[in-house]
């Protein structure tokens, strides 16, 4: 039995290893010499870049925290007019890839977007540049992010015991401070959680930032690639956000302790009834950030949809859609079952510290631009090539470059945060004492993996999977690179229409998008009702 | 349930394990016919008619791959030997010299390219060859600004632009070879003194995109810019009286800052007969017209004039410093603008 569970560590460790390949060839870029580069870039680029990243991550921190938990605990704590469908309408932003929000804000808000002009025209209010400084960039991000938080804090405040908040009432508490001293210290690891991704995300984003020109850490890394012909460089670099994002992860482990907040029984009577001209100002406040998030930048893609409808649907239209689909459908469910092996409790595994680290590490994907990251897999199948030729084997890169299966395997070293957070979330609310019965009569650790863990695990690993596989239906970087001839994807088609300036013609593939990712979050929202 | 769980368990499995031998063997397969493959920076909807007639005309198939420059050249050096491309294509002469210094083309010696597109559109080595050109000139407001108050790039930098200029971050590949060609004419020193001047004389934090550019200065929040001409083309197509015109940048001096973009057979080409002829294809007036009409740019051959609309424009003298200068000078043009702070 205990080979058994060794077999099993090993299994784990090798899967995880895997996993983390691409990253250890980013990092692996120290043991190439630095240039002269790094000189230059630490006199002109990277305090400038390291202030504004920090500002940037700042900001959306605190944004996406306050937001997502605001908004979670109105829509499960407090009855409001409307409050039914905007619980569920507040999870559609999440289908909305961050770079087409982007574009549209800036159509919209910008100098010369209508909603300046008419405030110049009506109020005489002078023109200002919304890209200058970073309220703007980091708002955009809060939009498009907070959906990770809500979704995360919303579980958990439903899971709170009703109980403790009405003890806060009864004992004369103000409405803010049972929020303020109760619910949010109870919810604090799921909205670290939510936090977390919402950070690694906009480390590793380059799409967003280019569009307002903002600096950040990934204009050094692609400046060092693109201008200066150093990927070495580059992933150096590179290697410094999966620095950041492991203290991340270190910080939220933090927050989240050793307790356990989770009661099992869930309540559906609120608390709170914002009656009157209370509720209608919850409602605004709520309705106005879905309209502002969802309503608007879809209305503003439709708009842009009608005018070149005719002259961009094509054939090739059907090509997008398999080649998203297949790669969606088929990448999602590697991955899920990746992360829900990797995140199968087990005694031993709490016992080697080891082993978490290297799980832990293998996640840090999300935190790579994805070019880096897929240039990281290009370049370590080359390694691999070199060593069997030394072998006396051949070269590998051939069957392996423009493979559907080396895309695959990108897909899932890059999103497998999303899906292990979601499936170790489910797996630690399992209590050691199945383990421990199991054992006591006999089953064999198959049995209960399948019998006991599955089923109970079950719920995170599809809402994990639903996530998982929005977010890769909006990849971008990694896809352009990696994919074979013909399998180009809607997100390609958006990229390459805007990236010429062709906004009104990339709003088409960008709402078929949005349209096809509303769908998975309806199918996880329905989950999600079924589970409570 | 559990029975449930299993069986979708299997589906899945089946789905992938089919999924990833069929793609095996696809990329195998791949390897094995006659057609032409074109790696390209330059976007589908601009290249695939040009294949398109190429086929028509020949009968030879071309696939093609779109991504970005970096990773394309990253992509095809890694594949050595073994790589599909026979054709790199992208824009900008400074990617097409970088791809020649990472050994990525082969020379070729067509009398038909050297007839058809002028010398300083060409490698010196015949590695690359230069396919439509863009001119990248000033930009203007014909409610703000007079023709006459327009010279050159470098004037820009002047006192009287304070507040009133817009420009492309200097992270895209347009602006680093304008200002590398500016170094190849006035020296660092000089350029230095005319990038700092940009920087503030800046209305706006540098825009993404050119047609951002266009939209500000139509919009009032600057009154000049610096564009690649097809972006004022396509506006012009479909707002004819849009109150914008071009402007010549130094026409007096060096003559207007051309980029291109181009293509070159690939050194592991495994086709390089029929990729040669793709290419003099390319360079053909059929090919040409079909550049011109697709994107508003004008023909890198000298044997046929440029569209209707762009021919409105009028003629002016290029700039004729051999492009390939663009690329080696790169390196010295961002250090100096992000020295100067232009984002």
């Amino acid at each position: 039995m205990n080979s058994k569970q060794n077999n099993s560590n090993f299994l784990m460790g090798m899967l995880a290893l895997a996993v983390s390949f691409p990253i250890i060839v980013v990092c692996s870029a120290w043991f190439f010499p630095g240039t002269e580069l790094w000189g230059h870039f630490l006199e002109n680029l990277l305090p400038e870049l390291i202030v504004s990243t920090f500002i940037l991550l700042l900001g959306v921190g605190i944004g996406v925290s306050l937001l997502g938990t605001v908004l979670a605990y109105l829509v499960v704590m407090v009855e409001f007019p409307g409050r039914q469908w905007l619980e569920w309408a507040l999870f559609l932003p999440f289908a909305i890839p961050a770079y087409v929000l982007a574009f549209v804000y800036l159509g919209v808000f910008d100098y010369s977007g209508y909603a300046q002009v008419w405030l110049r025209e009506y109020t005489g209010m002078p023109g200002f540049d919304i890209r200058a400084g970073s309220w703007a960039i980091i708002l955009t991000f809060v939009l498009v992010f907070y959906p990770y938080v809500y979704m995360m804090a919303r579980a958990s405040f439903k899971r709170q015991k009703i109980q403790m908040i009405e003890a806060g009432k009864m004992l004369g508490a103000k409405s803010f401070y049972v929020f303020w001293k109760i619910s949010v210290p109870l919810a604090r690891p799921a909205i670290a959680a939510g936090l977390l991704v919402t950070l690694m995300e906009t480390l590793a984003d380059f799409g967003v930032v280019s569009l307002f020109n903002y600096s950040t850490f990934t204009t050094a890394i692609y400046s060092a690639w693109g201008d200066f012909r150093s990927i070495e460089v580059a992933a150096q670099l590179a290697s410094l956000l999966v620095l950041i994002a492991f203290f991340l992860i270190y910080f939220e482990k933090k927050a989240r302790g050793k307790a356990k907040y989770y009661s099992s029984d869930i309540s559906h009577i609120r608390p709170y009834q914002a009656t009157g001209i209370t509720g209608w100002i919850v409602f605004l406040f709520v309705f106005g950030i879905f309209m502002l998030s969802f309503a608007m930048p879809m209305l503003q893609l439709i708009i842009w949809s009608f005018e070149k409808y005719a002259e961009e649907i094509s054939q090739e239209y059907s090509n997008y859609f398999s080649s998203t689909g297949i790669l969606t459908v088929s990448a999602t469910i590697l991955t899920v079952t990746v992360a829900t092996v990797l995140a199968l409790p087990s005694r031993r595994k709490a016992e080697s510290k080891a082993l978490q680290l290297l799980i832990r590490f293998s996640t840090l994907g999300y935190a790579l631009p994805g070019s880096v990251m897929a240039v990281g897999l290009l370049y370590g199948v080359q390694n691999i090539s070199l060593v069997s030729i030394q072998l006396g084997g051949s070269s590998i890169n051939h069957i392996l470059f423009g493979s559907v299966a080396l895309l695959l395997f990108a897909y899932i070293s890059r999103f497998m945060a999303i899906a292990y957070n979601s499936a170790s979330a489910s797996s630690d609310q399992i209590k050691p004492v199945f383990e421990q019965s199991a054992r006591l009569l006999g089953s064999s650790r198959m049995r209960l993996i399948r019998e006991v863990y599955i089923p109970m695990m079950t719920p995170g690993i599809l809402a994990g999977g639903l996530l998982v596989a929005v977010d890769i239906m909006k990849e971008l970087p990694a896809t352009y690179l990696l994919r074979p001839f013909g399998w180009d994807t809607l997100a390609i088609r958006v990229f390459e229409l805007s990236s010429e300036g062709l906004y009104d013609r990339a709003a088409i593939p960008a709402l078929i998008m949005v349209f096809l990712g509303a769908i998975i979050m309806l199918l996880f929202i329905r989950l999600d009702s079924e589970r409570y | 349930m559990e029975y449930k769980v299993n069986k979708k368990v299997s589906i899945f499995s089946i789905l992938v394990i089919s999924i990833l031998s069929t793609s095996f063997s696809a990329s195998v397969m791949a390897a094995s016919d006659d057609s032409l493959t074109v790696y390209s920076t330059r976007k589908e909807h601009l290249i695939k008619p040009l294949f398109d007639a190429f086929t028509n005309k020949t009968g030879i198939k071309v696939k093609y791959l779109t991504g970005k420059g970096g990773a394309l050249i990253e992509r095809i050096k890694l594949e050595g030997k073994r790589t599909k491309a026979d054709l790199f294509m992208t824009v900008d002469a400074g990617n097409l010299w970088y791809a020649a210094t990472q050994n990525l083309f082969q020379p070729v010696n067509s009398e038909t390219i050297k007839n058809n597109i002028p010398n300083h559109l060409r490698d010196p080595a015949n590695l690359w060859t230069g396919l439509s050109v863009r001119a990248r000139t000033i930009i203007y407001s014909t409610d703000r600004v007079s023709p006459d108050e327009l010279s050159t790039y470098q004037d820009l930098a002047n006192q009287q632009w304070k507040g009133r200029l817009c420009l492309r971050t200097s992270k895209k590949v347009y602006t680093k070879s304008l200002v590398s060609s500016l170094i190849h004419h006035d020296g660092l020193e000089k350029t230095t003194e005319v990038v700092r001047g940009w920087v503030d004389n800046l209305a706006a934090t540098p825009h993404a995109e050119d047609v951002h550019i266009m939209t500000s200065i139509l919009a009032g929040q600057c009154d000049v810019g610096i564009v690649n001409s097809y972006y004022f083309g396509r506006m012009q197509a479909e707002e004819p009286n849009v109150a914008l015109k071009l402007f010549w940048a130094n026409q007096d001096s060096t003559g207007t800052h051309v980029n291109i973009s181009g293509a070159g057979v690939t050194k592991h080409s495994k086709n390089p007969e029929d990729a040669i002829k793709l290419l003099e294809f390319l360079s053909s007036v059929e090919a040409q017209k079909i550049y011109v009409g697709l994107n508003k740019e004008y023909p890198a051959s000298q044997k046929i004039k440029a569209d209707n609309l762009i021919a409105l424009w009028g003629d002016f003298n290029q700039d004729k410093m051999n492009l390939s200068v663009a690329g080696k000078n790169q390196a010295d043009s961002v250090s100096l603008m992000q020295r100067e702070g232009y984002k």
